[in-house]
């Protein structure tokens, strides 16, 4: 009698084709949970977030996430793998082998592959673990230059094993289910009635495509809270709708498209559309799944790329300048040249300047039933244009000079208050002597200085209305204001030694002072981390995900097989056959994936309402976040695309 | 008119290097006029379904020629076969061979569609055949909703609607209960008469072979005999009884 192991290992070795694509994934989650856990072992990577918990807290999260998300993945595709090798089971039944000896068998085979992908990938985890390290510092600070030790995580090694040991024995107790529902008479029966066609339902379809709807409705609005309380109504919409629609929105439009004959009469039309609508009630889950996945991972890469890219333009926009303080110059000048001396670092520019203010008589304005008003405490920060035109020489934002005719004034404002820009133009400012129209309105308020809205005004009524004493340089109990004191200086984003002596000199000697570099790195950890994790959560999405699908073809590829031959008899050509293996694997591809990024365009003009329309400063913040997004977009679809070449040439070659 | 002609045709197995040689068809000639239906018997193993496969260009002769409507076909290449076979011949298999993925119209608009065809002229095509055939209330059925019997009259006007030189089918009531192999024997007779089609089957079931106006019996790769039918069709059966018996066959 041949031992069960030794059994095992010839059917691993038979099964080799099938098991090579099932190893690599496996062995790929095992690399992202131990590289995880790793992470978290890491010493320069906890001293990097140590001061913040919910570092920690986020990388422990995705961590579980990916756990949960590899076990489901597991255990669905090695049931598939034990359906699909039915006949072989079967047999060993009719040879009078018990179920749970054929459980026992299925259960080696995984152990010994599962085994060997355990090893593997820990080992590439340990042989990888500086790289992934180094990425995370290197991406998340602004200037990582610490040595990263190569060493092995013991404590990651030990839980991985343990955790995936434990995934391999809910893979043979699933395994073994799915084997007690065989019935040995399927054996003699041909694979024929697996499957029957559904013609959907039309409802379905409808209802589907209006829970998307009312979904996509609400992200589209522009009003951000209502976008943030209704997160969770959409995913709901959106998820369920997509589910309904792979369901039985998918079979009706198949059959909407087979009702045209004129299309539908086509060879290659005919043969797909029926083989795809025939295999659709056993993939449509799959789909689903896979489209609410990719919805996820795009959403997650696109929305890490275009914070990661915004953080250098969002920095100048909050900061606009290198280094500024207000107050306290006498002190710490002397010791601010010092300390660039001492750095060898060229200050560009350096300019100092009264911080103006005014308070003119303007009517409020309403918005979106919000009063805004303006008066002595909402008052203006207010500049002659050659003044604001010097201190925008020092700021890095690269606007253009701007000039002013008398009697004219350009407003400014943040990006926060939309809709205030077709409000405010024609304003009148009035002014104790003097009235003033507002012409121009910037939401590039670059020079406010603690105050909220800007003005700037020609030279010659700057000067008038100073003199009348509209324009002050005091404060509501007559002290007068700090001076203000901007610099532009020599890779202001690099320096972290320079930056600290600054924030030295500067600390509790100003009123107030910031420099770009603090505010870079304070952005740059938070979503360095959200887009590494972004990053590798999308990559272990697309890989599981699309192995799936490769799975369920090459599956159906094999029961597939006698029809091409069938087709072949009757006179198909190569080239019609051809053409007819991508027309039937095409679609399973490209719809989840066409479906998911749809989603995701929605859920990033979601995310365009809630925060890039404050951090990206131009009109329509939704383009320049739609094509950073259609970058991650692209890569996306490139794995995939990878994936699909890759199940059509197997799924050729089984056809063959 | 001639519409087959088959000169010394041999097929070979196994002509690797190293392992043994079989030889599954020795030399056979014959001709096929139009309108007729032939029969063709002999016991497992004899090449019955081989010649079959190699007269539908499905399998390729090691030696001889084939002529096709006129057309040596011998020397094509697989594509050109393909379309050959679409547009010269029509296929009758024992088990149907229908895709359970399709419908019973679409499974038999199918080679119309391999062709080329417009959506109007399939229908029409396929409205004068299942009409014929009988099966018009049941097209838009999946075949496993039918029983055998039906399946393989779909099959039949899958094989006729291209109006194929040439209608091979092979062992096409094997799977049929004795009413509806009865059923659908008259149905090709009816196919040969009413468009005169010419059919050659492959049975070893003596009672569908008596529906055939000429029997050429084969044993070991060659032709042995030839029976034609003459008006009494009790004595045909007989005759047919008494060759295969001769052949060893598993008549009856």
């Amino acid at each position: 009698m041949i031992k069960l192991s030794t059994l095992a290992i010839r059917n691993i070795k038979r099964n080799f084709k099938r098991y090579v694509m099932y190893f690599f994934s496996l062995s790929f989650s095992v690399f992202t949970a131990y590289s995880f856990l790793a992470l978290l072992e890491n010493e320069q990577v906890s001293n990097a977030f140590i001061y913040d918990d919910r570092y920690r807290a986020l990388l422990l999260v995705f961590g579980i996430i990916i756990m949960v998300f590899v076990m489901f993945f597991l255990i669905s595709s090695n049931n598939s793998f034990i359906r699909a090798r039915k006949k072989e089971i079967s047999t060993y039944s009719l040879f009078g082998m018990t179920n749970r000896k054929i459980g026992k068998l299925l259960f080696i085979e995984t152990m010994i592959v599962g085994l060997i992908a355990l090893a593997l990938g820990i080992g590439v985890g340990i042989f990888l673990s500086k790289l992934t390290a180094m990425i995370l510092l290197d991406i998340s600070l602004v200037s990582f230059t610490g040595d990263i030790r190569f060493n092995i995580a013991h404590k990651a090694v030990y839980i991985t094993t343990l955790i995936f040991l434990a995934i391999f024995c809910l893979m043979g107790l699933s395994g073994l289910r799915v084997i007690n529902k065989f019935e040995l008479i399927d054996l003699f029966k041909a694979d024929k009635m697996a499957e029957s066609n559904s013609e959907g339902s039309i409802i379905a379809l409808i209802l589907s495509l209006l829970l998307i709807g009312a979904g996509y409705y609400l992200a589209i609005q522009e009003d951000s809270f209502l976008v943030v309380g209704a997160s969770i109504p959409i995913l709901v919409l959106v998820i369920s709708g997509t589910y309904l629609f792979f369901w039985g929105g998918l079979s009706k439009v198949l059959h909407l498209i087979k009702k045209n004959k004129g299309r539908h009469y086509k060879a290659i039309n005919l043969i797909s559309i029926s083989m795809f609508s025939h295999r659709i009630k056993s993939i449509a889950s799959t789909m689903a799944t896979i489209a609410v996945l990719s919805a996820v991972a795009t959403t997650a890469i696109a929305t890490g790329f275009t914070l990661y890219r915004s953080i250098e333009k969002n920095v100048y926009d909050t900061v606009r300048f290198d280094m500024y303080f207000y107050g306290g110059q006498e002190e710490v000048l002397d010791d601010v040249y010092k300390a660039f001396e001492r750095h060898k670092i060229k200050i560009l520019d350096e300019y100092t300047t009264q911080r103006y203010k005014c308070s003119p008589d303007m009517e409020p304005i309403i918005i979106e039933g919000r009063e805004i008003t303006f008066d002595q405490e909402n008052y203006f920060r207010v500049y002659s244009e050659s003044e604001y035109n010097r201190l925008n020489s020092v700021a890095r934002l690269n606007l253009k000079p701007v000039h002013i005719k008398p009697g004219e004034a350009m407003f400014g404002y943040p990006n926060m208050i939309k809709g205030l820009e077709s409000k405010i133009n024609g304003k009148l400012l009035k002014f104790s002597n003097q009235t003033l129209k507002i012409t121009a309105v910037t939401q590039k308020n670059i020079l406010a200085f603690g105050a909220v809205y800007t003005l700037v005004l020609n030279d010659s009524d700057f000067d008038a209305l100073y003199r009348s004493g509209d324009i002050v340089v005091i404060d509501p109990y007559g002290e007068p204001l700090d001076k203000v004191t901007v610099f532009k200086f020599e890779n202001p984003l690099k320096f972290r030694d320079l930056n600290v002596k600054l924030v030295q000199i500067l600390e509790g000697k100003t009123g107030s002072y910031r420099t770009a570099y603090n505010h870079y790195s304070e952005s740059l950890e938070t979503f360095g981390l959200v887009c590494f994790i972004g990053f590798f959560m999308s990559v272990v999405f697309i890989l599981m995900t699309a192995s799936l699908l490769y799975f369920k073809q090459i599956m159906a590829a094999e029961e597939e097989g006698h029809q091409y031959k069938m087709l072949r008899k009757i006179g198909m050509d190569m080239q019609v056959e051809k053409k007819v293996i991508v027309k039937r694997l095409f679609p399973v591809f490209l719809i989840p994936l066409v479906v998911g990024i749809i989603h995701s365009i929605f859920a990033m003009k979601a995310a365009d309402t809630v925060i890039f329309s404050y951090m990206i400063p131009v009109e329509n913040s939704y383009l320049t976040v739609l094509s950073y997004s259609g970058v991650m977009y692209g890569v996306y679809a490139l794995v995939y695309g990878i994936f699909y070449f890759i199940t059509k040439g197997q799924y050729s070659r089984i056809v063959k | 008119m001639q519409i087959l002609k088959a000169e010394n045709i041999s097929k070979v197995y196994g002509s690797k290097k190293g392992s043994k040689q079989y030889m599954a068809l020795r030399n056979i000639s014959f001709e096929v006029d139009e309108g007729e239906f032939i029969g063709v018997m002999g016991p497992s193993g004899s090449g019955k379904t081989t010649l079959l496969n190699i007269l539908g260009s499905i399998d390729k002769p090691t030696t001889g020629r084939l002529i096709v409507d006129g057309r040596d076909i011998t020397g094509l290449s697989k594509d050109q076969l393909a379309i050959h076979r679409v547009k010269k011949i029509g296929f009758i298999f024992q088990d149907y061979n229908l895709l359970e993925t399709m419908t019973l119209k679409e499974n038999i608009i199918l080679p119309l569609a391999i062709a080329g065809y417009k959506a109007q002229v399939m229908e029409s095509k396929l409205h004068t055949f299942a009409k014929d055939l009988g099966i018009m209330r049941i097209l838009d059925k999946y075949p496993y909703e039918v029983s055998g019997g039906e399946q393989q009259r779909a099959a039949a006007c899958r094989a006729l609607i291209t109006n194929p030189k040439l209608i091979l089918a092979d062992e096409p009531t094997g799977n049929l209960d004795s009413k509806s192999g009865k059923d659908l024997l008259e149905l090709l007779t009816f196919i040969n008469s009413e468009y005169r089609a010419t059919i050659l089957m492959v049975t070893h079931d003596v009672f569908a072979a008596s529906y055939c106006q000429k029997i050429m019996f084969i044993r070991d790769g060659e032709i042995y005999n030839e029976l034609y039918a003459g008006d009494d069709k009790k004595q045909f059966f007989d005759s047919i009884i008494d060759v295969m018996s001769v052949l060893g066959g598993e008549a009856i």
